[in-house]
């Protein structure tokens, strides 16, 4: 009975490592429960520095924003869930919208501006992302400021973008809502015919313009700045241009936080997020994941203009959930398989 | 003077392979209870897609867009499915019946790809060659990890063949091209399709080389749908046409595969047969076999080393992935056990029982392994939060989970290997007074153990390089090789997450090394 | 007492009467034959009286107990008849040993039995070997073996020679039997092969068209078959209309004299010729086409050779055209 023999020492290790792995996890009445689309690697030092000051500890769960949501939304009431971290607004509003969080007081509320705020307070931005155009200063002296500049038959073939990436495609959710259906698509299909190179995701479309494959590149901003703090100023040739006032191609999507209706920590939960806002940790957004932060007086890294510089397109944020009918154009453009 | 002979046809086989097992209601119980368990995923997809009302799903049903994307998917299953029957049997043939120089080693390393998870391999090719994105750079990557599906049992069949077959093919005039194909092929058909069926159903739910490869197929919108649209109703309604495409395939597959299988009659050992003679097609079919391993083997793996050696990677917290390879491994072997031990009964009961309810009963557990990761994710979270919420995010129902996505590897496996062993051989059992179960402990499952430890082996894999579940359901703090790669990769370059995808694909090529490994082979002194 | 009762067997598939009121009675210790051509039944007969198939009516009963019909279905595990069926069919993943004592309680005690049945299939010594390290011949022993280790009520062995060469079959045909006798185990061996069944059952049952058409020794058989089916089956011969007038059969061939023990009557009848007392056989063949005789209590008696018998002319009940 060889195999039969085998199968139970199989089963007798990996009982015992699931043993040890249980034991790893305490249960702990003074933690909360962060479903967080942002990343561990990326908020864990900030949310470490929460706990040694309150004491309270994070059992962190990371994952997709968009595939939290949905988690969320299916979990309902009995989500274990207290606090949900999000990297974009629409899965902030797609919980709001099913109802499952719990209001935010105007103190908290009241920190950041009305744009990066639920309209029925039950979310609150942290921290600002801005869609830029990447650009190589070699080759180009004056880079366009507009998208619409972007169509100018100089360009042709010296465009990068990543037709995947989620921050693209709310650019082209937030072009619906400004333009409309129709304006929207003849952006694209312009666009289109300017033969874009397109890219796997924003890091790749900066090292496309770092070996002249491009020249421009349509990116999140913050991309930049961790290249640049990852190999120094030197070494990094690409440069940032922020659009002009109002122009759709430099949304600002905001990462947020929402506390579920259905935690029975909410003052604890109410801390975590008032200690998001604090200058402490919208320091740690500024210099750390290079965001803006979204409290007016805290001052972000030297090379950030200034948020109250930025004059966003005005778009509500809640409105940026219609992803699936941006993918539909975007096919039917033929840019997402470019 | 009449003779008694209308030999009676089929049917009598038919009730003869029944009877071995009809008296054992324990096992028909637990066939029927794992059945219940894999089809959670469409409980929940029924209630989800039906809770805006039916106009919804048919409004969501019947437009041209989801025409579309079964089109797309559908293509892509075909081309994918087709390439890799060609790959699979083609190289199984090679290196189990040609005098192929060097055939044991690539034996093994032919086997190997199935440790590179879609995701890794696309995004290596994609960001190496990017003009690949789209239909061919996703039917290419697609092809090159799954192929082993066709090309792990065609092989093993090859290597139990009743040769006296093409012999006698051979004696009665037939070249050994006819042979091949009129004897030999028809005898690894069922492998070969319950390989296919497997790739099919794999292309189908995949996400990472669509995604990657910008393809957008019915699993990229599913996730869509999740991911950026918030729409849990309009993926549950795209979900439930994709079952209905897999279950076209399931039925499919089941059509051909016949009833050529079974088993060789007599209990003796397979004869010795010298190799086939390559002669001076040998070369070329060395540059073939090495071209392809070039190809699904050694670029992707050589794109992620390179990864390790780029400027971003960092350094590597060897604590910290100490930690997850030790939990990737640990839970990977207890879903394996768990997935094991329900699909016996199932693929017991589909090998010797020939019913209708049976066949139902099988065809249920494939189901499921056409859904992407994250349906089966949220199914389980919907069911596991309503029924059994103490145990929610923890062990046992990722484990759940787990067995949902991959309990269809062993089922499928175990029944092939239990249809290789005689009824008869279990009839003699009975008849020397052992119980029905008595049997399945101390003949049926040692006969048919290498067939469950392959089964095994590819659950064990897959769920090495499980990722939309093991996110939305592992215990909090436990993370996976898969896990922390995806959690590298999401913020920043491919580089940091080098070490992991490196560790994930080189503790998987073990087990799937180990694949190629059949009962044949072991030494007869 | 009777090992094997069957009485009034039948059993379709579908539309196809495999078996049509068929009666064995198998006495205890002896070895019985079911004989006839492929697609006559007797495989579902063995299938049927093993416990693998249901009976649609008439009744099997196993020494004293009824294990099918009459409202009862014993399984098979229950049913204390082991099968030998074709090339042996031995556990691959057993040793020699482990095969032999599979139907034996567990616990100590099994080895001895093992080895006396070992050593009865002439294996003595074989019992660390694997199954695929055996010839076909001794494959067929251990299943045999097998059998007979748990002291079964019956053994049935389904064709159990076929595989074989022909040049081993007669060897291991005896040695099957000698073993069986010094068993003492009752034993029914289904088989389409005539020669098979006339050399070794101390009974043979003819399978017809799912129907028993005779059940008698192999020398009544021979000699005196119940119709010119089973006489044709039976062996070789030539079928000559005659008419018998008293112990004389008058042909075109001339006239041939009968067997006394014949039953058809005076007038129109179809003879058999065998061979034998036309033929002039070799020796070495004729230990191997010998009908046996046996006497009606079942012991055996060999007669020798072919030579002197009476002429063998067994003459049917008129069946010819009238």
């Amino acid at each position: 009975m060889r195999p039969v023999r085998t199968i139970g020492v199989l089963a007798a290790v990996s009982i015992a490592i699931t043993l040890l792995l249980a034991s790893c996890s305490g249960d702990d009445s003074e933690s909360l429960t962060v479903y967080s689309g942002r990343n561990q690697d990326l908020v864990g030092p900030l949310l470490e520095q929460f706990t040694e000051e309150t004491g309270i500890k994070i059992e962190f769960r990371g994952g997709d924003s968009g595939e939290l949501a949905a988690q969320i939304i299916t979990e309902g009431d009995a989500s274990p869930a207290d606090v949900f971290f999000s990297q974009d607004a629409g899965a902030l509003g797609a919980v709001s919208k099913a109802g499952l969080f719990s209001t935010l007081p105007e103190s908290v509320l009241d920190q950041v501006p009305e744009w990066a705020q639920s309209p029925d307070g039950h979310w609150v931005g942290v921290s600002g992302r801005v869609r830029v155009l990447a650009y190589d200063p070699v080759e180009v002296t004056t880079p366009p400021d507009q998208i619409d500049a972007l169509l100018a038959p100089e360009w042709k073939g010296k465009i990068g973008y990543a037709p995947t990436n989620a921050s693209w495609q709310s650019f082209v959710t937030g072009l619906r809502v400004l333009r409309g259906e129709d304006g929207a698509k003849a952006w694209l299909e312009a666009f289109a015919d300017q033969d874009p190179k397109a890219y796997p995701n924003n890091i790749t479309v900066l090292d496309g313009i770092e070996d002249g494959e491009v020249e421009l590149g349509l990116v999140n901003h913050y991309y930049l700045y961790e290249r640049i703090a990852d190999r120094g100023e030197a070494d990094v040739k690409v440069r940032n241009q922020f659009m002009a006032a109002g122009d759709a191609g430099g949304l600002v999507n905001v990462a947020g936080v929402g506390i579920l209706a259905s935690s029975e920590k909410q003052e604890q939960a109410l801390r975590l997020v008032e200690f998001l806002l604090s200058p402490e940790a919208q320091e740690y957004f500024a210099n750390e994941t290079k965001e803006f932060p979204l409290v007016p007086g805290v001052e972000a890294e030297a090379e950030l203009p200034a948020l109250a510089s930025l004059q966003p397109p005005a778009i509500d944020l809640s409105e940026l959930d219609s992803i699936a009918a941006t993918q539909e154009l975007l096919e039917e453009t033929g840019l997402l398989t470019r | 003077m009449t003779t008694a002979s209308p030999p009676v046809p089929a049917r009598r086989v038919r009730a003869d392979r029944r009877s071995g097992l009809r008296t054992s209601p324990v096992l028909a119980g637990a066939a029927v209870a794992t059945a219940v368990i894999t089809a959670v995923p469409l409980w929940y997809l029924l209630v989800q897609a039906t809770s805006e009302g039916l106009a919804e799903v048919w409004d969501e049903v019947w437009q041209r867009r989801t025409l579309d994307l079964a089109i797309r998917s559908i293509g892509l299953a075909v081309v994918v499915t087709a390439g890799c029957l060609l790959i699979g049997t083609a190289t199984a043939f090679l290196v189990t019946r040609t005098d192929l120089p060097g055939r044991r080693v690539w034996r093994v390393l032919l086997a190997l790809p199935l440790s590179i998870p879609s995701y890794v391999s696309a995004f290596a090719w994609i960001s190496w060659r990017p003009s690949l994105a789209g239909f061919w750079g996703a039917a290419l990557v697609l092809t090159s990890v799954s192929y082993p599906f066709v090309y792990l049992p065609v092989a093993a069949s090859l290597r139990r063949l009743d040769r006296t077959q093409e012999e006698v093919a051979r004696s009665l005039g037939k070249n050994p091209t006819q042979v091949a194909v009129g004897v030999t092929l028809r005898q690894i058909r069922p492998a070969a399709t319950a390989g296919g069926l497997l790739v099919a159903l794999y292309v189908l739910a995949d996400f990472g080389a669509v995604a990657t490869m910008r393809y957008e197929s019915f699993t990229w919108v599913i996730y869509g749908a999740y991911r950026a649209g918030f729409n849990p109703v309009r993926a549950a309604i795209l979900s439930l046409v994709l079952v209905a495409i897999s279950l076209v395939i399931v039925l499919a597959e089941h059509r051909v595969r016949g009833r050529g299988a079974a088993a060789r009659v007599g209990g003796g050992a397979a004869r010795p047969v010298a190799p086939i003679p390559l002669g001076p097609a040998r070369w070329p079919a060395l540059a073939g076999v090495a071209g392809l391993l070039t190809v699904v083997l050694m670029i992707p793996l050589w794109l992620v080393v390179q990864w390790l050696f780029r400027g971003d990677s960092g350094t590597v917290d060897l604590g910290e992935l100490g930690r997850a390879l030790g939990t990737t491994i640990g839970v990977s072997a207890l879903a394996t056990i768990v997935a094991v031990v329900l699909a016996l009964p199932v693929g017991l009961l589909a090998a010797r029982v020939r019913t209708r309810w049976a066949q139902g009963v099988e065809r249920v557990t494939f189901v499921a392994h056409a859904l992407p990761g994250i349906v089966i994710a949220i199914s389980v979270v919907f069911v596991g939060i309503r029924l059994l919420e103490p145990l929610y995010q923890e062990l046992p129902m990722l484990i759940f989970a787990y067995v949902v996505l991959f309990c269809s590897f062993a089922v499928g496996s175990i029944r092939a290997s239990v249809e290789q062993a005689s009824p008869r051989i279990d009839e003699v059992a009975r008849s020397l007074g052992a119980r029905p179960l008595e049997v399945v402990w101390r003949v049926t499952l040692p006969l048919a153990a290498p067939g469950i430890a392959a089964g095994a082996g590819l659950v064990f894999l897959a769920t090495m390089k499980e990722l939309p579940a093991t996110l939305l359901l592992h215990p909090t703090g436990t993370d996976t090789l898969a896990t922390k790669l995806w959690q590298e990769t999401a913020v920043s370059d491919y580089a940091s997450g080098a070490p992991y995808a490196l560790a994930l694909v080189l503790v998987a090529a073990l087990p799937a090394a180990l694949l190629t490994r059949g009962r044949e082979e072991a030494p007869v002194s | 007492m009777s090992a094997l009762e069957v009485r009034g067997l039948t059993k379709r598939f579908g539309g196809v009467l495999a078996l049509d009121h068929v009666d064995v009675v198998v006495p205890a210790g002896s070895i019985t034959a079911v004989v006839g051509p492929s697609g006559s039944g007797k495989t579902t007969l063995l299938r049927l009286v093993a416990g693998f198939e249901r009976p649609d009516a008439g009744t099997v009963a196993v020494g004293d107990t009824i294990v099918a019909g009459a409202g009862r279905l014993v399984a098979p595990e229950r049913r204390r008849v082991a099968i030998v069926p074709q090339e042996g069919a031995l556990f691959p993943h057993l040793s020699v040993a482990a095969n032999v004592g599979f139907g034996l309680p567990r616990g100590r005690g099994k080895g001895p039995r093992v080895i006396e049945c070992l050593e009865l299939v002439g294996l003595a010594g074989y019992d660390k070997r694997r199954p695929d390290q055996l010839s076909g011949g001794q494959q067929q022993r251990v299943a045999l073996a097998r059998a007979l280790a748990p002291h079964p009520s019956l053994i049935m062995l389904d064709e159990p020679f076929s595989a074989l060469d022909a040049a081993l079959r007669p060897q291991v045909r005896a040695e099957v039997v000698a073993a069986l006798r010094a068993d003492g185990a009752t034993a029914v061996i289904v088989t389409h092969d005539r020669d098979e069944a006339l050399s070794m059952a101390d009974q043979v049952v003819v399978l017809l068209d799912g129907r028993v058409a005779q059940a008698a020794t192999p020398a009544t058989l021979y000699r005196a078959p119940a119709s010119a089916e089973v006489a044709a089956f039976i062996g070789p011969g030539e079928v000559v209309s005659g008419e018998r007038r008293g112990s004389v059969v008058h042909t075109s061939r001339g006239e041939l004299p009968v067997d006394v023990a014949s039953r058809a009557p005076d007038g129109r009848v179809d003879v058999v010729v065998r061979p034998e007392p036309v033929l002039v056989y070799p020796p070495t063949d004729a230990v191997d086409r010998d009908p046996v005789d046996a006497d009606d209590d079942g012991t055996d008696r060999r007669t020798a050779g072919a030579s002197g018998v009476d002429a063998v002319a067994a003459v049917a009940e008129d069946e010819a055209p009238a």
